[in-house]
């Protein structure tokens, strides 16, 4: 019943679902508890939206061919009675999401094509019955039309909500906080007071589609807007208040002044042109108030901050119904800043959306050369890369700050200067450059002698001390980001490790573990076995061996690496701690680095690993990248209908060695990124 | 009907502040009448990071009613008969940062398990208050040691978040739409705006949007209907224009606002318990404003770290502290409640969690109680015979306070001496003093104390009893070799060359230092 309700939303008239609302305020929570249904068990509206026509071939073809083979091999583990990893094949054909299943069809390819399903002990498809599943699902691809999702408007990320508010009103909202090294501090007002925000399906926080607005967030709104007006009507800020009325005289703020300032704060704010009849109202509405000009005005800019045209993205741009289109300047403008920057539109951006011109393909490509130059950028590797990498669990290692930031900062001014600086996408995978800093100078040999010595100043005992670049010549095995210290500490051991290559890396989901996995047994009586050789004992049971053979092989390639992410197959320098635990520092040989990839590939360590991966695997990992790298610019999960373009742009960048700036102008010139399509 | 004397006192204030903050009103109903009749007691703390230099801040001999102020108390000397400095607190040789800032208000770093004392007076006085209790810093946390950062605990012993940002706090105490019904007026015609700005936004379009839309207008409207529905507080305050701190520029600015708004708040009486502390306990800050570059934790080990420019710096970082004590003291007093003043009715603990801040001796910590007419006796130097448990004073602070509490962390006996000379005091062997000159030598026997002025760290006094005290001044070489500082407050036999000025002696350089009954420097620990 609930579910009739929200479709009642639909209705055209503007009075209408206002009305609706206030009669059904009494039933707050139950209103609630249809969003939650809503969200839980996916309204149609709700649900990817493929774009699929349900006559085409590709689907009778699924009812002829592939439903005839789940049946026989899939469904009594996969079905109504069992369904094993949450998957009901039986539910996909019954409600018809064939097209929307798409990635549990990928998933499970995967499993088909490295033989870990069916499992052994079950009836096996012959190659030919493979071929037929194999076939279908490339058909399945190729008849997606590429092109946008439907449209919805998001609320800004909390980190997306600080930086606009800023280039909003000129300054940061700070917290009073003296920061004194090694303490942690949260300097940012909007990120102490806002609600922290869940990663959306993409796994990305700035997907907040299904994070909506909260009683609680609306509060701290209100409270960060009252901060921030406040500050830029204070004695401090006159000249950044200046900037918006002229000189203000002794005798206060004209009405003229109001008037100009309210315009001009609506368009920035806002993110496009003021409408003409929505600015006169507002004026209308200022001039019949009462007080002091500037009153009126602070009461007008609140209400400006507090609009869905402030907090949302996409609430103001032109749609069509019914089509699909391409999006107008202003919100082309928005989604490049907000995918480069995490922030809104600068002056020349805005200038390029309002003389029409950003649209052409040059200009774009100029925009986002000139917008990677930036410093913003840095957004990039500290919002993007950290998120889609988990590089914040770094932050669990040490509860030292200066040590923990030198960990992380690594991988941070790595991909930054990947990210920034045209370099090859395969580099994040390994590269002769890295940046260290005192605090991690002694992972990298001699190679670290290039760096200029770092001399602590008199009086301080401990700081945070920045990295330098340099160039790996003789520790190569530390080049790009799978063997970085911070990361290889914050995955402890080969299942972590391996868990990290195959989901981050590689783009493979793993199902949750079963609830009942033990740790990996002892030794057992009068035998010394290695972790590894235990650990092999563990994963003969079946219930393990479907993931940890895919697992664990990938992971021992990393053995060469303690818990520390010393690299023991050298003479290494280990930390005073390490030497307390007995930790020599002298080459460990006998260490069993083999290994091989789900595909069956086998390699002997991490170099080998990484030539894999850039070689023979190249094509996967690139893929991985660029879905990683659309899902975040489009804030939404991919659907199938995104799969065309992801296999045309991985498919140009691995063919002619594409770089990430590359990647990014690939993405900014889609269709899923440049139009868009309203119901 | 009478009118409460100390409201009209403090509505003639309220006039005279003018221009300055504007200052609160109550409006009071008849159950509220009572409550300010009794006046409520307060109580609040401020924790100074680091410990001391103890020769600058010992009391150099003196008794109970007749003593002279250390050099570092000299910031607050005007407030010398408002403040009990207690002495030979403390009963530890040697603590970690963490484990002196855990019983700073905990009694003993064990206590883990309880409430700190803060907590049970604030469950004890809250009354009606709107905020049981404000625990309030300037610095972020210090995660490699957690208990560094904190000197609060709930009831299950753990560390309460604190904040550091006077206007955060000032939202919080009088922006609140509860206490405040200008504000909720104001919020409510915003909200309005917003609603109605929000509807024309709708463009008529099916789908996505609109189900955005309505659930924001939805969110909008659900909160103005609480505001609609607050309940007119019982004990109401009008704050017609009170402004907001301004922005800090520097710590100063900061703590002076922090100040401010902390005053403010037990005035108004919203709350009547405060912690603040000035840093955590091993604070690294740097005291740029003062013009220092150094880490405060790297200055505070004096010996270690030995210079002369380094000691300067550490003291006039400690003087900073005391004038911050200073500048709440004199705020507090210059609120007039009833026929005193809101320090009269407020219990003021200032002191840190170590004494010896180089060797982290947990003796002879600095501890200053302050105001609380009736609960204490102020005006005196009280130097216990023994090192006493911390715990000691908590429990007897929490009896004052009537927290029916018979003993808390370890301690099961109050400390005495508070209200009245009930105690025993420190008695040291008893020297003569003189000064002989043989020419230009000189040699003088009395008790070594620093100079007044913390500027000239490099003079010295020898007191006399009946002459004028001998001036030493040491020059640069032999400042560490003869370590005068760590005879301060003790009687020493000293001999050096100089020469008479008027009645006064002055050493110029100096030969030979001895202590009378203690050891010489470096021979013992702590």
């Amino acid at each position: 019943m609930e579910r009739r309700n929200h479709r009642g939303f639909g209705n055209p008239s503007g009075g209408y679902p206002l009305l609706f609302l206030f009669s059904f305020m009494g039933y707050f929570r139950l209103l609630w508890a249809a969003v939650f249904i809503l969200v839980a068990f996916g309204n149609p509206a709700f649900s990817q939206d493929n774009g699929l026509d349900p006559s085409k071939p590709v689907f009778k073809r699924f009812a002829e061919q592939v439903q005839p083979l789940l049946t026989r091999y899939c469904v009594h583990c996969h079905g109504e009675d069992e369904s094993h990893a949450d998957i009901d094949f039986g539910e996909i054909s019954r409600t018809g999401q064939v097209a929307d299943s798409f990635e549990v069809w990928k998933q499970s390819l995967q499993q088909i094509e490295t033989g870990t399903m069916p499992p052994e002990d079950q009836p096996q498809p012959s190659p030919e019955e493979k071929e037929v599943v194999y076939n279908w699902y490339e058909e399945l691809i190729s008849s997606a039309d590429p092109g946008p999702a439907a449209f919805q408007p998001r609320r800004l990320s909390v980190q997306e909500f600080r930086n606009t508010l800023r280039s909003v009103i000129g300054f940061d909202l700070e917290v009073a906080v003296v920061e004194a090294e090694q303490t942690v501090t949260e300097k940012s007002m909007v990120v102490k007071l806002l609600p922290v925000d869940p990663p959306g399906e993409s796994g990305f926080k700035n997907d907040t589609h299904r994070n909506p607005l909260t009683l609680v967030a609306w509060d701290q709104y209100g409270k960060l807007v009252d901060a921030a007006l406040e500050e830029l009507f204070s004695e401090s800020r006159r000249m950044m208040l200046e900037k918006w009325t002229g000189h203000l005289s002794a005798k206060g703020m004209t009405s003229e002044q109001a008037a100009g300032m309210l315009k001009a704060f609506i368009e920035k704010a806002w993110r496009r042109p003021v409408d003409t009849k929505d600015f006169n109202r507002r004026l209308i509405r200022m001039e019949a108030s009462e007080g002091q000009w500037v009153d009126r005005l602070k009461t007008e800019l609140k209400t400006v901050l507090l609009s869905p045209a402030f907090l949302y993205r996409g609430m103001r741009m032109p749609l069509q119904p019914g089509k699909r289109h391409p999006v107008d300047n202003f919100e082309l403008a928005e989604r490049l800043s907000y995918f480069v920057w995490s922030d809104m539109p600068d002056a020349e951006l805005f200038q390029k959306a309002l003389d029409g011109a950003l649209a052409k393909p040059e200009v774009l490509e100029r925009q986002l050369d000139r917008m990677l130059k930036s410093p913003r950028a840095r957004a990039l590797s500290e919002i993007f890369a950290l998120e889609w990498l988990t590089l914040d669990e770094i932050e669990k290692l040490s509860n030292n700050p200066p040590q923990m930031v030198a960990l992380k900062s690594q991988p941070l001014d790595f991909l930054n200067y990947l990210f920034r600086e045209n370099r090859p996408l395969l580099e994040m995978i390994d590269s002769d450059v890295a940046f260290a800093n005192p605090f991690t100078s002694r992972f990298y040999g001699n190679d670290s002698k290039q760096m200029k010595r770092y001399v602590k100043q008199r009086g301080i005992e401990v700081e945070i001390v920045p990295n330098q670049k340099i160039r790996l010549v003789e520790t190569k095995e530390r080049g790009g980001i799978l063997t970085m210290p911070g990361v290889l500490s914050m995955n402890r051991g080969p299942i972590l490790r391996g868990t990290w290559v195959l989901e981050r890396i590689l783009g493979e989901e793993l199902p949750e573990p079963p609830p009942n996995v033990g740790n990996v047994p002892g030794n057992p009586k009068g035998r010394e076995l290695s972790f590894r050789q235990r650990f092999e004992m563990h994963r003969s049971k079946q219930s393990c061996a479907v993931c940890h053979d895919r697992i664990d092989p990938l992971g021992f390639a990393f053995e060469g690496f303690n818990a520390g992410g010393n690299y023991v197959l050298r003479d290494f320098q280990p930390t005073k701690k390490e030497k307390k635990r007995g930790v020599t520092g002298k080459v460990v040989d006998k260490i069993d680095t083999s290994g091989q990839l789900p595909s069956g590939e086998k390699f002997n360590g991490i170099v080998e690993l990484k030539t894999l991966l850039t070689t023979t695997q190249r094509r996967k990992v690139i893929t991985h990248f660029v879905e990683k790298t659309m899902s975040f610019a489009l804030c939404r999960k991919l659907g199938l209908h995104d799969q065309p373009t992801v296999r045309r742009i991985a498919g140009q960048m691995d063919r002619a060695k594409g770089s990430w700036r590359d990647l990014f102008l690939e993405i900014v010139n889609s269709s899923q990124f440049r139009e868009t399509r309203s119901h | 009907m009478k009118i409460d004397n100390h409201l009209i006192g403090r509505r003639a204030f309220l006039r005279g502040a003018g221009a300055c903050i504007p200052l609160p009103l109550f409006q009071l109903s008849g159950s509220d009448r009572k409550t300010v009749r009794q006046r409520p007691r307060r109580f609040m703390t401020l924790f100074k990071p680091n410990g001391v230099h103890p020769p600058s801040w010992n009391v150099s001999g003196g008794s109970e009613f007749d003593f002279r102020l250390s050099p570092l108390m000299k910031p607050f000397e005007k407030h010398k008969q408002d403040v009990l400095i207690l002495d030979n607190i403390g009963d530890f040789g040697f603590s970690s940062h963490a484990s002196s800032t855990r019983r700073f208000l905990s009694g003993h770093h064990s206590n883990k398990r309880s409430a700190s004392m803060d907590q049970l007076i604030a469950d004890r006085i809250k009354g009606d208050t709107l905020h049981r209790s404000l625990e309030l810093t300037t610095e972020g946390l210090f995660p490699n040691q957690i208990g560094c950062s904190y000197i609060s605990y709930d009831k299950n012993g753990a560390p309460i978040p604190r904040e550091s940002d006077p206007q955060l706090i000032f939202d919080r105490l009088f922006r609140n739409p509860l206490s405040n019904p200008t504000r909720r007026k104001e919020m409510k015609s915003v909200l309005d705006r917003v609603l109605e700005d929000a509807r024309s936004l709708d463009r008529k379009l099916g789908g996505e949007d609109r189900r955005t839309l309505s659930h924001f207008l939805e969110v909008v409207r659900e909160s103005e209907k609480r505001l609609e529905g607050l309940k007119e507080n019982q004990r109401q305050l009008k704050l017609p224009t009170m402004n907001r701190p301004p922005l800090a520029g520097n710590l100063d600015d900061q703590v002076e606002s922090m100040l401010d708004m902390i005053v403010l708040a037990l005035w108004t009486d919203s709350t009547r318990c405060v912690t603040y502390m000035l840093g955590n306990s091993n604070s690294r800050m740097i005291f740029d404003f003062l013009g220092i570059r150094e880490q405060h934790h790297y200055l505070s080990h004096f010996f270690r770290n030995f210079s002369r420019s380094n000691l300067e710096s550490l003291l006039k970082i400690s003087r900073w502290h005391m004038e911050k004590f200073d500048s709440l003291l004199t705020r507090l007093k210059s609120k007039r409640e009833g026929d005193g003043t809101l320090l009269d009715h407020t219990l003021v603990m200032y002191g840190s969690g170590m004494g010896h801040s180089d060797n982290h001796t947990v003796t002879r910590i600095p501890m200053v109680l302050a105001g609380g007419k009736g609960m204490i006796r102020t005006g005196r130097y009280v130097r216990y015979d023994k090192n006493q448990e911390l715990g000691r004073l908590h429990l007897a602070l929490l009896q004052k306070f009537g927290v029916d509490i018979d003993s808390f962390a370890r301690s099961e006996e109050p400390l005495p001496g508070l209200e009245h000379s009930d105690y025993q005091p420190y008695r040291e062997r008893e020297f003569a003093s003189f000064v002989r000159a043989d020419g230009d030598k000189i040699t003088v026997q009395g008790r070594i104390r620093m100079s007044d002025n913390l500027d000239e760290a490099k003079i010295f006094f020898v007191d006399i009893m009946g002459q004028p005290s001998v001036r030493v001044e040491v020059g640069f070489g032999d400042f560490h070799r003869f370590n005068l500082a760590y005879h301060c407050g003790t009687g020493v036999i000293l001999k050096g060359t100089g020469a008479k000025k008027g009645s006064q002696y002055i050493i110029k350089k100096v030969t030979e230092i001895k202590s009378l009954f203690g050891e010489a420097p470096g021979t013992l620990n702590g």
